[in-house]
């Protein structure tokens, strides 16, 4: 019998519980499709080239699984608090007519499960089909090639979306029983006539409000722009980031709290506009909604916004990875090797009575031959093929590139650093580098003879510094190179060992800066002295590079492979036994490039999941507020129609309403991003030219389709509820 | 018979209409065969018991509903063949509303619910302030204009829905049950506006009650029963109290179902 009647509420009460049939199922779908990723990674051939990635991205989507039931109950919650208002009045009436709280209890929990349970079946099915879909998705993203493609079903998934839709019905059905348990009848009953009551703020207050939460996030862009992100983690940068943060999101407030008496004030001072068609009912509607849902506003530009600049900016990096990873791996292999400096050895010799081993440290005092301290190296290490890992044997051309770090062996201080320069052509230090390594230990030094062997080997022309020249190289970002090419381009004179030095170019060689392969600049900044002049200075070895081609009958398969092998890192020593330096780094270009692909595509999916969650349950919300403001507004407009207006006309206010109430939030928060996105540009220019152009489209198609779809069906929705409020007869 | 023209036209000429509600075999008749003529500057009573079709009468005149049959003349245009457009542009130049509950908008000043019909109009934000002013101070809600509905009492609800109608120089306002939610104190207030509209602005009034008192504010009464008109009664010159005792009288006749809901 309850069930009777729970089922018959819900098909009559079926367009509000249409929208929260649609919500939860949307919910469920993108819950169970984004849960399915590590099988999906498995199906795209990702982990063949990448075995971390699928635990990786699993790992992080479980993370966000759990963001993302937090938004989704919050969403179910708020859509059935919409549908609870509307029904307190039913709710009332069975009481009236005899039914125990209890029953009134089981027939609601009855239909929330019904609907539950329909968005379960539905939301599965749709997650089913988008998974599949997402798997030729995943596949283009992470660049790899669908191995066997079959149907398939995760169970762990689904499980994880019953959890969590039965943990969301568990909240949800709380929050009603406390409804039904609390409500007096008489307030039940009199649910329908309390809500007509429409508070109404001075208009003048809120214009003074809305004026003062624009200059609050006036005030929060100029403090943003002016003192950047704290990435240091210095205190106070973190208390003044703080502060601008709470600056701008108490003038988004402000501003939602006062836009409605601002818009009303600002359009009845244009008479012949305010006194015209439905504009007053358009108007007043609007006010008398924005006062109740303003601070929901509010928070959705706040979402928007963190959307925009967290989609945005995802997508970005992973373009400036794609824009330099080709500069970035200039030849097939390259390895380094990391000396000891004097202070580390010293340090590391006097930790020796604790360790141990026996190894004694020591400053190298020449470079070492990284082709012959190779062989060292043992390939295949306990098995019958085990042999000296022997780079001659897969080497076409080749080149080492000996670097010296810029501080000499007795003394403190780097004869050229970061911080010098910047001072010398008065710009400040490039955001980011305040408190690096960079600034205060200087640059690489490398002598001319050098450069130029480098150079031949990529088939530049060599450089003349004769005595006194100099030039600085570098493969880093903007904000870096930046000063250097003012630097060259203002001619400025370095004082380097008692010799005045002028450059010899006049901007940084970007395409003849990289000494080893890597998805991003990691030349920060190497300057070119002449010969004589390093050999005077004193200075330690730092690094020293090793490029590489195969030889021509070696290919890139069978060269990638020799160097991927499994072996043995010996220690690299002196004549005397001494240890001077380590293996660092060693890249494949194959090897850059997988990276790359694989780090683009786990930013890149990331984005897309959070910006898609983000705006989809920012949207859903503005729908469900939409649509009971239409529900609520029936009687009104069938007003308008008795009084002689075409249900166009009505149907044309209702728009203008909705569009008000999407884009506002929506502008707001672009101009948030914007902001934002401009510090963060700044930031992440270190290390590439971060571009935006290129990836603004996605983004921007991602927005149109979520957001601007819950638009359309919203209208669309809307303009039928109108339809029929204006064709009901006045019930006399 | 004289040819329905432009001038010389009656302002409202009903000729036999019917309306049937629902489905073939669950089928309510609600008019059957009604048919009255309304001069310039009647004033109307429509009367009968709950259920008689008063309502719909109204409804189908209006063309809030669309009769089964028969045709609605307004100044000799039948508006029973008006598309949705032209209907809509109807009811904003011709007709008035007033009904039971005010049916004023919550979100508008007092100000605005009577300027809409002017506003939907198009009429200049300089004409429309001023006869909103004037029509307001007519029917005595001048020091309300600046409040919102739900801070009115239900008299003066009703007094703005009336003001809303009128301030369009309506050939015919339809006021149905209009004194149905007032004590009679206001319910006095508000018929002697309609009748100031109709005596001093020759408004044509058409008006369903089913309070004998409200009736005998009007001119002539038609009485309804089942769908038909039973009877209908004129006042002529007689005072309003000897018309009241005629009405009761035929209320009286009418009998049966019909007293008690009277
Ligand atoms: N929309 C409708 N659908 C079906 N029947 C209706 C509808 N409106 C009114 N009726 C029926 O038509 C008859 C006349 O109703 P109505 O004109 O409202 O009466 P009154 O206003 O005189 O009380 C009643 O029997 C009523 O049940
Ligand atoms: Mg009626």
């Amino acid at each position: 019998m309850l069930c009777k009647i729970a089922w018959g509420n819900v098909r009559r009460a079926g367009k509000d519980y249409l929208i929260y049939l649609l919500t939860l199922t949307l919910a469920v779908t993108v819950f169970y499709a984004f849960n399915t990723i590590s099988i999906q990674v498995d199906l795209a051939g990702v982990s063949e080239q990448n075995s971390g990635m699928g635990d990786l991205l699993g790992g992080v989507i479980s993370g966000l699984t759990v963001f993302l039931a937090v938004v989704m109950g919050f969403l179910m919650v708020y859509a059935n608090n919409f549908i609870m208002k509307r029904r307190k009045k039913e709710f009332g009436l069975y009481q009236v007519l005899g039914m125990s709280r209890g029953q009134v209890a089981r027939i609601m929990t009855l239909e929330t499960l019904f609907v539950s349970l329909a968005a379960l079946v539905l939301g599965i099915i749709c997650g089913l089909a988008l998974s599949q879909v997402m798997v030729f998705f995943t596949a283009s993203i992470f660049k790899t090639q669908i191995a066997d493609f079959h149907f398939f079903f995760s169970l762990e998934a689904f499980c994880t979306t019953v959890g969590c839709l039965a943990a969301i019905f568990v909240v949800t059905l709380i929050f009603n029983l406390r409804v039904v348990a609390r409500a007096k009848v008489i307030d039940l009953m009199g649910a329908g006539r309390k809500n007509e009551i429409i508070r109404v703020r001075n208009p003048w207050l809120s214009a003074a409000i809305f004026i003062a939460g624009i200059a609050a996030i006036g005030v929060a862009y100029v403090r943003l722009l002016d003192q950047g992100l704290p990435y240091d983690g210095q205190p106070e940068g973190m208390r003044d980031f703080l502060i601008t943060t709470v600056t701008v999101v108490v003038g988004t407030i402000l501003m939602f709290y006062g836009l409605s008496g601002f818009l009303l004030k600002a359009l009845q001072g244009v008479r012949g506009l305010y006194w015209r068609g439905l504009n007053m009912v358009t108007m007043r509607q609007l006010a008398a909604k924005v006062n109740t849902v303003s601070m929901s506003m509010a928070v959705i530009a706040m979402i928007l916004f963190l959307a925009i600049t967290s989609v945005t900016t995802g997508m970005s990096l992973a373009d400036t990875m794609n824009n330099t990873v080709e500069r970035g791996t200039p030849v097939d292999y390259t390895r380094c090797l990391v000396y000891w400096g004097p202070r580390s050895v010293a340090e590391m010799n006097s930790r020796k009575a604790y360790a141990e081993d026996d190894v004694v440290y020591a400053v190298a005092t020449g470079p070492v031959d990284m082709m012959a301290a190779g062989k060292n190296d043992i390939m295949n290490p306990d098995t019958p093929e085990a042999k000296p890992f022997d780079l001659a044997s897969i080497a076409g051309s080749y080149v080492q590139v000996d670097a010296f770090d810029s501080t000499p062996r007795d003394g403190d201080h780097p004869v050229v650093s970061l911080g010098d320069l910047c001072e010398a052509v008065d710009m400040p230090l490039p955001a980011g580098t305040e408190n690096s390594d960079m600034t205060t230990l200087g640059l690489m030094v490398i002598d001319e003879s050098t450069y130029n062997k480098y150079l031949r080997f990529r088939g530049m022309e060599p450089i003349e510094l004769g005595e006194n020249g100099y030039t600085i190289t570098s493969d880093m970002g903007a904000t870096v190179n930046d000063v250097y090419n003012k630097v060259l381009g203002e001619g400025i004179k370095l004082e380097i060992g008692g010799r005045a030095l002028t450059p010899v170019q006049d901007r940084v060689p970007e395409d003849a800066s990289t000494f080893q392969n890597a998805m991003m600049g990691m030349n920060s900044g190497t300057i070119v002295l002449p010969d004589d002049l390093v050999a005077s200075l004193n200075l330690p070895l730092y690094y020293s590079y090793l490029m590489l081609n195969y030889a021509d009958g070696v290919s890139v398969e069978e060269g990638d492979a020799y160097v991927a092998a499994p072996r043995t890192y010996s220690d690299v020593l002196n004549e005397a036994g001494e240890s001077i330096a380590g293996w660092g780094t060693e890249a494949s270009r194959t090897v850059t490039y997988e990276s790359v692909d694989s780090m683009n595509g786990l930013i890149s999916y990331l984005a897309i999941y959070i910006g898609f969650v983000l705006v989809l349950a920012c949207a859903a919300i503005l729908t469900i507020q939409q649509l009971s403001g239409v529900a609520e507004a029936g009687a009104n407009y069938r007003i308008l129609s008795e009084l002689g207006t075409a249900t166009d006309q009505i149907a044309h206010s209702v728009l203008a309403q909705q569009t008000i109430f999407f884009l506002f939030p929506l502008v707001v928060g672009i101009a948030h991003a914007m902001v934002a996105l401009k510090v963060i540009i700044e930031l992440v220019a270190l290390f590439g030219g971060m571009s935006i152009g290129g990836t603004v489209g996605l983004t921007t198609l991602i927005f149109v389709v979520a957001y601007g779809g819950y638009f359309c069906v919203t209208y669309l929705m809307s303009r039928g509820m109108v339809h029929e409020a204006t064709l009901a007869r006045h019930a006399a | 018979m004289k040819t329905a023209g432009a001038n010389g036209a009656p302002v409202l000429e009903v000729r036999h209409i019917e309306k049937v509600y629902g489905t073939r075999n669950n089928a309510t008749h609600a008019l059957r065969d009604v048919s009255f003529t309304v001069e310039e500057g009647d004033f109307i009573g429509i009367m009968g018991a709950s259920g008689s079709g008063k309502s719909t009468l109204l409804n189908c005149i209006s063309t809030i509903d669309a009769v089964t049959s028969g045709t609605v003349l307004v100044h000799g245009t039948d508006v029973t063949r008006l598309k949705a457009k032209k209907l809509a542009r109807f009811r904003r130049e011709q007709l008035g509303f007033i009904f039971q509950d005010s049916n004023l908008l919550d979100t508008l000043t007092v100000r605005e619910n009577i300027a809409l019909p002017l506003t939907i109009s198009r009429v200049p934000a300089h004409d429309v302030l001023i006869r909103v002013e004037e029509v307001a101070r007519r029917l005595g809600i001048a020091e309300t204009l600046e409040k919102y509905p739900y801070q009115l009492s239900g008299g003066q609800q009703q007094r703005v829905a009336a003001a809303r109608a009128l301030v369009t120089d309506p050939a015919i306002i339809m006021a149905d049950e209009p004194t149905g939610a007032l004590d009679s104190k206001n319910a006095r207030l508000l018929l002697e506006s309609l009748e100031t509209m109709n005596e001093r602005y020759r408004a044509t009034v058409l008006m369903v009650t089913h309070d004998s008192f409200a009736a005998s504010y009007t001119h002539r009464v038609l009485f309804i029963r089942d769908g038909r008109i039973f009877t209908e009664l004129r006042r002529g010159d007689a005072p309003r109290q000897a018309f009241f005792e005629r009405i009761m009288e035929v209320v009286a006749m009418m009998g049966g179902d019909g007293s008690d809901a009277l």
